[in-house]
């Protein structure tokens, strides 16, 4: 699928052309705790993200963006505010609902992979098509990554950067709508940071997989269709890439 | 206080419940241990104290009849520091309310001065006024309150034939009552046998007897030897019809309590041992997962110039708070349980006062011991955590390597789920530890089944020795032995619808130097009531020639079948005889030793005779044959078997069924605590990887089944492990109890088998439940952030 160049518009939540719209974003605010210890990580936030779209979230620490994430991931529910998901309130949705929302529709990549030490690269991924509908054989997942040949490695003999693209196969391998990658690269040198979201950019391309990658590092923004800058838990800047540059030819 | 003694308390606080675990699996321990060996301390200081405030005599000696003048004799034998001699004669009792005789061993109160051995302690009323006829009795204290009898109250005794009343005018123990039963039975039956004491004058009198004895009491000068004083009263005695003198070893209340103290010793080392072990493998385990969480506090400290001294002490103090809990509440338990032990002790050993007391020694050793176990357990973990360098402590820790594991590589790991996979892996990249989970799930298994073996061994008496053994209604005993027809006698008492004879003997047993005091019994051959049944168990049928007895006692006795084995007759001419022993009998309720009737009779060569008869009665006719029974003069004693069953339910059982449930308190909690304890650790271990996998879509339950299914292989494996193990505790254990008057059969049912699962069953059930609701609180986005 070809990355499409979506018509600028001021609105942080506008129609893209990419595709239809899968999330649907309105006055989102998360605030934790109560009275006078109450902490505001979102303070309403309007977004409308599309299939196929490669987003990053840029901003400091405690901007909001993780919190962010973690309310498109179904791993928190937002304190008020509209939270649609293909039409379905993820606001609203219960303990169980959120599991399958999960199981089905999202692909996590962590910052420390978060794989599981006593499986295989295969076995990690396999772990996760065991339990949804409709996946690709783990064998194939990690061939799209350019791990075929470690398969049955477990996750100690594998360095860092390949330990991160079995966690992208182990993510896409459900053929996820949706891949969430927070810091995806924060813990590697740029060399296998590159190999990385090489990775995540092909499956997006491929696959025509939403991806939203939060990163502290700008850089990282020449490769997306849309980036939004967070701070203090709004969306302060938004800037879209007429075209998306190559990882490779990212300004290193 | 300082700040590390803060974190110390907040860390506590926040592992709470495991710490609690731990204390409470030690507490189970020490108070298991403390309560056995204060028991043990109470009753032999209690039995010393009361010996030595009563002048408990020694030696002791029974005789037809001597002049008072052989007294004198006795008293210059060299050794012997004090002698007492009395009369001591069993009569029928008419006790008002009470339908059959009972039997009352009547001792005689010195006609001059005060006893001076042996002495009473007056519980209530007093002793009897004057020296001549006055008409009053003292009664022991068991027999008195199993009928309610009070200073004041009156009873009969047939003395020499005549029913005599008299009038109780105290109620009293005697140290050589400490355990009432009647001569020859290993249990006691307060409804139907009672100790009394009336003067000299008036009991000697009654039975032509005045100017002589028939028993004899005596202390030994320090130094002496006792062997050699017995030997010379029994020479002193020889012509006066001497039934040999025996020491304290062979006096049957005495060796009643001498055995309690050994069931008890049994019971105090090995099993509080087994808690304790388990609970240092716990602080071990909860330690070295807490120093690994703290990793880099560690790692801080040090930067921050703490010395790996000071380091060190912190976690010590930390599982030394938990000992002190467990010491604490081990000792409550332990004095408030022993107390209830002693209350229950008191009911069937008579003390003038049963104190408890608490045995310090152990106490203290029992705190070091739990000290000791929390420091070894600790004390690796710390060494580990102190010698990282700080840099290299701040580092989190390298993955863990793990490989497929055995099983897998034998082909079959295709077959497993993928969090079977993840548990077996699991288990084999720590083998050590595993093993040593297991192990505790085995024990705690094991401790389960040793209880419940205790509960079934008494079961199995009651029905084996009562329904097995003794199939008779009632014993009834003459008070001579007479000729054999007098079996027809018995025979046609209304209500009787069968009758075999028995005759009894009391010898004294000898295999080399080994000697054993007993009633030797003459039995029909293939008799149907009062039955001689092997460990098959069937059916011993006496032969011609040989004695058959208690397997315990040839073990006593170091016998074997084929051995030969001396009886020396305590009455009438004393003959010696030398039998071969020819087969063991089963049976729990003391020792006992058998001969076909008529081969017995022909080597006492005293005709066909016989001391009583085993009846069967009509339910229907048992108010008229308890009539009938005490208006026979010559029957001198009937022995109710649901009274000895009840007798043996009252004491035995319900020591033992006490002590098995606070075991089983104790087991259980112990099981508990490992598996809570084992689930607890693995969810902190595990949490990172258990919320990675929630965020991926998978449900509370399918966590919950990786996080249990490690869990649950090791108990499966454990299972059994335990089962066999708590058999060879339960075979060990009885094996330790097992004595001459108190002993019980090893009997492992499967329902034993399948408590003993089941309990554990449970506790992995409830602390899955428990860890199913941790993984709920499990936050979900902490698995995204980078390792902390």
């Amino acid at each position: 699928m070809p990355a499409a160049a979506p018509p600028p518009s001021a609105d942080s939540g506008r129609q893209s052309g990419t595709g239809a719209a899968i999330y649907h974003v309105r006055g989102l605010a998360r605030i934790y705790g109560e009275g006078t210890a109450a902490v505001t990580a979102l303070a309403g936030v309007d977004l409308d993200l599309m299939a196929g779209e490669l987003i990053v979230l840029l901003g400091a620490s405690g901007s909001g963006k993780s919190t962010l994430l973690n309310q498109l991931g179904g791993l928190d529910s937002p304190t008020h505010g509209t939270l649609l998901y293909r039409g379905q309130d993820l606001a609203a949705a219960d303990e169980a609902e959120l599991t399958h929302f999960r199981r089905d529709a999202v692909g996590f990549v962590f910052q420390a992979y978060n794989l599981i030490p006593s499986l295989t690269a295969r076995e990690n991924v396999a772990l996760i098509t065991e339990i949804c509908r409709d996946p690709m054989a783990p064998e194939e997942a990690l061939a799209l990554v350019g791990l075929a040949e470690r398969m049955d490695h477990f996750p100690a003999q594998l360095s860092g950067g390949e330990q991160q693209r079995v966690a992208i196969a182990r993510a896409i391998a459900k053929r996820p709508e949706v891949l969430l990658c927070d810091e995806p690269t924060g813990a590697l040198d740029v060399k296998t940071g590159i190999t990385v979201l090489e990775a995540i950019e092909r499956l997006n391309r491929e696959l025509g997989t939403l991806a939203v990658i939060i990163t502290h590092n700008a850089i990282l923004a020449d490769m997306a269709d849309r980036v939004f800058t967070l701070s203090d838990g709004r969306i302060v800047d938004t800037r879209e890439n007429s075209r998306r540059g190559s990882v490779r030819d990212l300004a290193w | 206080m300082s700040l590390l003694d803060r974190k110390l308390l907040r860390d506590l606080r926040a592992l709470k419940s495991q710490a609690l675990a731990v204390a409470l699996v030690m507490a189970c321990g020490l108070a298991m241990m403390i309560m056995t060996r204060s028991l043990m301390l109470s009753l032999e200081t209690t039995r010393d104290a009361y010996y030595e405030g009563h002048r408990f005599a020694e030696v002791f000696a029974r005789l037809k009849r001597a002049p008072d003048s052989a007294r004198t004799e006795l008293a210059a034998i060299p050794g012997v520091a004090r002698v007492q001699t009395g009369i001591s004669i069993q009569v029928t009792l008419d006790v008002p309310g009470l339908r059959e005789p009972a039997v009352g061993l009547i001792n005689s109160l010195p006609e001059r001065g005060e006893q001076v051995l042996n002495k009473l302690h007056v519980r209530s009323g007093r002793l009897p006024a004057g020296r001549t006829t006055t008409g009053e009795l003292a009664a022991g204290e068991a027999f008195a309150e199993a009928h309610g009898l009070k200073p004041g109250d009156t009873l009969s005794a047939i003395l020499n034939g005549a029913k005599v009343p008299f009038r109780l005018s105290g109620i009293v123990l005697s140290p050589e009552y400490v355990f009432e039963a009647p001569p020859g039975a290993a249990l006691p039956d307060h409804r139907t046998y009672g100790v009394f004491w009336m003067p000299y004058r008036e009991l000697a009198t009654a039975f032509q007897l005045y100017g002589a004895f028939n028993h004899v009491a005596l202390t030994l000068a320090p130094g002496a030897s006792e062997r050699a004083v017995i030997e010379a009263v029994n020479r002193v005695l020889a012509p006066y019809g001497g039934r040999g003198a025996f020491g304290r070893i062979d006096h049957p209340s005495h060796r009643r309590v001498d055995d309690e103290i050994r069931v008890l010793q049994g019971l105090a080392v090995a099993f509080p041992i087994v808690f304790l072990g388990v609970a240092a493998f716990m602080t071990n385990s909860v330690m070295s997962r807490q120093i690994a969480l703290q990793r880099e506090q560690i790692a801080m400290l040090k930067a921050c110039g703490f010395a790996n001294r000071q380091i060190g002490a912190h976690y010590f103090k930390f599982s030394l708070a938990i000992v002190a809990v467990g010491v604490g509440v081990g000792v409550v338990g332990g004095v408030v349980l022993g107390h209830r032990l002693v209350e229950m002790y008191h009911l069937f050993f008579r003390f003038p006062q049963l104190d408890f007391v608490l045995d310090v020694r152990v106490l203290v050793a029992a705190t070091l011991v739990s000290a000791l176990a929390a420091f070894v357990g600790v004390a690796g973990t710390v060494r580990r955590a102190v010698r990282l360098s700080p840099a290299e402590a701040m580092r989190p820790e390298a993955p863990a390597n793990y490989r497929p594991s055995l099983v897998e590589r034998w082909g079959v790991g295709r077959w497993f789920s993928t969090s079977f996979r993840m548990a077996l892996r699991n288990i084999q990249r720590r083998p050590i530890r595993s093993a040593l989970t297991c192990l505790a799930l085995a024990l705690a298994t094991a401790i389960l089944i040793v209880p419940n073996s205790f509960r079934d061994g008494i079961a199995h008496v009651i029905d084996f020795q009562w329904d097995v053994v003794q199939r008779q209604t009632v014993t009834l005993s003459l008070v001579e032995p007479g000729p054999a027809r007098a079996l027809a006698d018995f025979k046609h008492m209304p209500g009787v619808v069968w009758a075999e004879p028995f005759r009894f003997v009391p010898v004294e047993l000898r295999a080399g130097p080994i000697t054993r005091r007993l009633a030797l019994q003459g039995l029909p051959a293939q008799g149907t009531l009062s039955r001689v049944i092997d460990a098959t168990p069937r059916q011993i049928a006496l032969p011609e020639r040989g004695i058959v007895m208690s397997a315990k006692l040839a073990a006593v006795l170091q016998l074997r079948p084929g051995d030969s084995v001396t009886a020396r007759v305590l009455e009438g001419r004393g003959r010696e005889i030398t039998v071969p022993l020819v087969g063991l009998a089963e049976d729990f309720a003391g020792t006992a030793a058998y001969m076909e009737l008529g081969a017995l009779n022909r080597l006492l060569l005293e005709g066909d005779r016989i001391s009583g008869a085993h009846v069967v009665v009509e339910r229907g006719r048992w108010h008229e044959f308890l009539a009938a029974v005490k208006e026979t003069p010559r029957i001198a004693g009937c022995i109710i078997k649901d009274s000895l069953r009840e007798g043996f339910r009252k004491t035995t059982a319900e020591s033992i069924g006490l002590l098995q449930k606070i075991y089983m308190l104790f087991a259980t909690i112990v099981a508990f605590g490992i598996i809570y304890n084992s689930a607890r650790i693995s969810l902190s271990e595990r949490g990172r990887e258990l919320a990675t996998l929630r965020v991926l879509g998978f449900s509370r339950g399918e966590v919950g089944a990786v996080l249990v299914s490690e869990l649950v292989l090791l108990t499966l494996a454990a299972l059994p492990l335990g089962l066999a193990l708590g058999s060879v505790f339960a075979k060990g254990i009885l094996s330790a109890v097992n004595t001459e008057t108190v002993r019980l059969p090893l009997v492992l049912t499967p329902a034993n088998y399948a408590f003993a699962v089941l309990v554990v069953a449970v506790a992995s059930a409830l602390s899955a439940l428990f860890a199913a609701r941790k993984i709920a609180e499990i936050n979900l986005a902490s698995a995204l952030k980078a390792l902390d």
